[in-house]
């Protein structure tokens, strides 16, 4: 278990877990294929779809199925942050430069300064579709068993990928353990309060730098503990996973007809 | 049985003690890490069937390094390691790892698989089972410890003393002739480690494997064992039953440890009350027998 949490903003690994298997929801016991198949369709969906309140709409309903599956929203509502960042730190500057109706206009040191409507809707559609996409995958590792996943990895990847992959997510978990562990000693003497950007930059760089010393040496004696057993590279995951149905394929052909009909009827406009 | 010496310097013998039970025989080896530093050195030691054999050292003697030989992960830069009197190819010491299973110190080392079912099937899958006789013996391996109802549990989420049990069921589903536990109660609150004591002792009596336990804990040892070697500088110097090495305080005292607790009581209270020692107790009920027998001071 994480010691801290890293920050209130970023998806707590032990609080997803801890939802897929509480399995408390109608939508637990739907085929993991079906939800991933959902989610790859929804990825399709969200790239060609360009209308804001298309998205909007879509946005709309992935949310109600996150609160249906009686997942934390407030907890959602803080994970959006980043994301949000990151795409107002891809186009925020890109929106100031798009062709359009002036929304916001002045001038800065002599240089005029313009937001138009086509920029804001950039700005709105890519974070619609951030947050769908976020939205949706955070449903579907919310309400999916860790075994069901790690079962997915090794069917989807071929080897030695899905190995990978598998060791990664497992040690994704004790990673953050081991950071949230640092971080909870230098707290409990003072440190973590902002005393300059050098001083927190060397602290963060000797946080970062024992992680990965820690990780190396517990990655040795993973392996060694593997080879104990018998290891010769190859593992592979024995988990049986619920297979679809005739309802699952039902549902994703419905989302596929929703998705195609959507493009054809929303205009290409937005942006 | 008294106690067997062995010096630590120039050629000593490493004889054959019980042929009939031996299993594996460390005949003289060595091994030296990269780094210069060495990990044993002319280590002699064997493991009997139906044996619970206690080595006992201070950090840095060599025990971790001693199982991880018998086990096959390393492998002896000098002396050799018979399994039942037959000495090893190069490849079939490769293969050490399906007659002796290694429990580590640090269980979240050896717990990596997505469940704890996953992670017991694991070594039965690489022994060559097919997935339903490994589910069966799994399942049977975690019924034997007491585990049955973790099977689905995510291993990261289970308690110290759970993931110990785990660890050992992985390796006990796997049917191994010896099994190695390195320091299995370090950081397990007593009641697990009472249970860990009980399912060790059961690994001997009713599976009858031969059990090698790491340990700095005498107390513990001498609870469970009934053989200990005392490891110093990478090599057994002394070897012996519990009731005369833990009643040696000068070898006690040259391998670094402390007598067990219950024996210091024991010889306390034997001074105390003016009398000599007239036993040996080791185990507790040993020990309320002797105690109950000591005259009172006149």
């Amino acid at each position: 278990m994480s010691a801290l949490p890293v920050s209130s903003h970023i998806p707590d690994p032990d609080l997803i877990t801890y939802y897929a298997e509480k399995q408390d929801s109608f939508f637990s016991g739907v085929s993991p294929w079906t939800k991933l198949a959902s989610l790859a369709v929804l990825i399709v969906g969200i790239t060609l779809l360009r209308d804001p309140l298309a998205l909007l709409g879509l946005y709309l309903v992935v949310l109600s199925l996150f609160i249906l599956a009686k997942l934390p929203v407030e907890k959602l509502l803080r994970w959006y942050l980043f994301p949000l960042l990151f795409v107002v730190s891809l186009v925020g500057i890109l929106a100031w430069t798009q062709p359009g109706n002036p929304v916001l206009d002045f001038s800065v040191a002599g240089i005029p300064v313009t937001l138009t409507d086509t920029g804001v809707l950039l700005v709105v559609t890519l974070a619609a579709k951030t947050l769908i996409s976020i939205t949706f995958s955070l449903f579907f590792l919310m309400t999916t068993r860790y075994e069901y996943l790690s079962g997915m990895i090794s069917r989807i990847f071929p080897a030695p990928i899905d190995q990978i992959f598998l060791m990664a997510y497992r040690f994704f978990f004790l990673t953050f353990a081991m950071v949230g562990s640092i971080l909870k000693a230098v707290r409990s003497r003072g440190g973590g309060l902002v005393r300059g950007m050098r001083t927190e930059g060397v602290l963060f760089a000797e946080i970062i730098g024992l992680v990965f010393i820690r990780s190396f040496d517990r990655a040795e004696r993973v392996e060694k503990a593997m080879r104990a057993r018998g290891y010769r590279g190859s593992y592979s995951n024995t988990t049986e996973i619920p297979s679809p149905g005739i309802g699952g394929y039902g549902v994703l052909a419905l989302c596929i007809l929703v998705i195609i009909a959507s493009s054809l009827v929303f205009p290409s406009g937005g942006w | 049985m008294t106690i067997t010496r062995r010096e630590l310097h120039g050629p000593t013998p490493c004889p054959v003690v019980d042929p009939e039970r031996e299993i594996i025989h460390v005949d003289c080896a060595s091994h030296s890490y990269p780094d210069g530093s060495i990990g044993i050195h002319d280590m002699c030691f064997h493991v009997l069937k139906n044996e619970i054999v206690a080595i006992c050292g201070p950090n840095g003697s060599g025990k971790s390094t001693l199982i991880e030989h018998l086990n096959g992960l390393l492998t002896p830069s000098q002396g050799k390691i018979l399994v039942q009197r037959r000495l090893l190819s190069g490849i079939e010491s490769s293969n050490l790892w399906r007659v002796v299973g290694v429990v580590f110190q640090q269980s979240d080392d050896q717990l990596f698989a997505p469940t704890v079912l996953d992670d017991v099937m694991f070594g039965l899958l690489n022994l060559g089972l097919n997935r339903k006789e490994a589910k069966e013996r799994a399942m049977h391996a975690l019924e034997a410890v007491g585990g049955a109802h973790l099977a689905r549990k995510i291993p990261n989420y289970l308690s110290g003393g759970e993931k110990r049990l785990v660890a050992i069921a992985g390796i006990l589903a796997m049917r191994p002739k010896v099994i190695a536990l390195d320091e299995p109660t370090s950081d397990l609150d007593p009641v697990h480690t009472g249970r860990i004591e009980r399912l060790i002792i059961g690994l001997k009596e009713e599976f009858g494997i031969g059990v090698v336990v790491a340990t700095h804990d005498l107390d513990f040892a001498a609870r469970i064992a009934d053989r200990i070697c005392l490891v110093k500088n990478g090599s057994v110097f002394a070897e012996g039953p519990p009731a005369e090495v833990f009643y040696d305080p000068d070898l006690i005292r040259e391998a670094g440890l402390e007598i067990p607790s219950g024996i210091r009581l024991y010889l306390d209270f034997c001074t105390a009350m003016g009398v000599v020692p007239g036993k040996r107790p080791v185990r507790r009920e040993e020990l309320v027998a002797a105690l109950r027998e000591v005259p009172e001071k006149e």
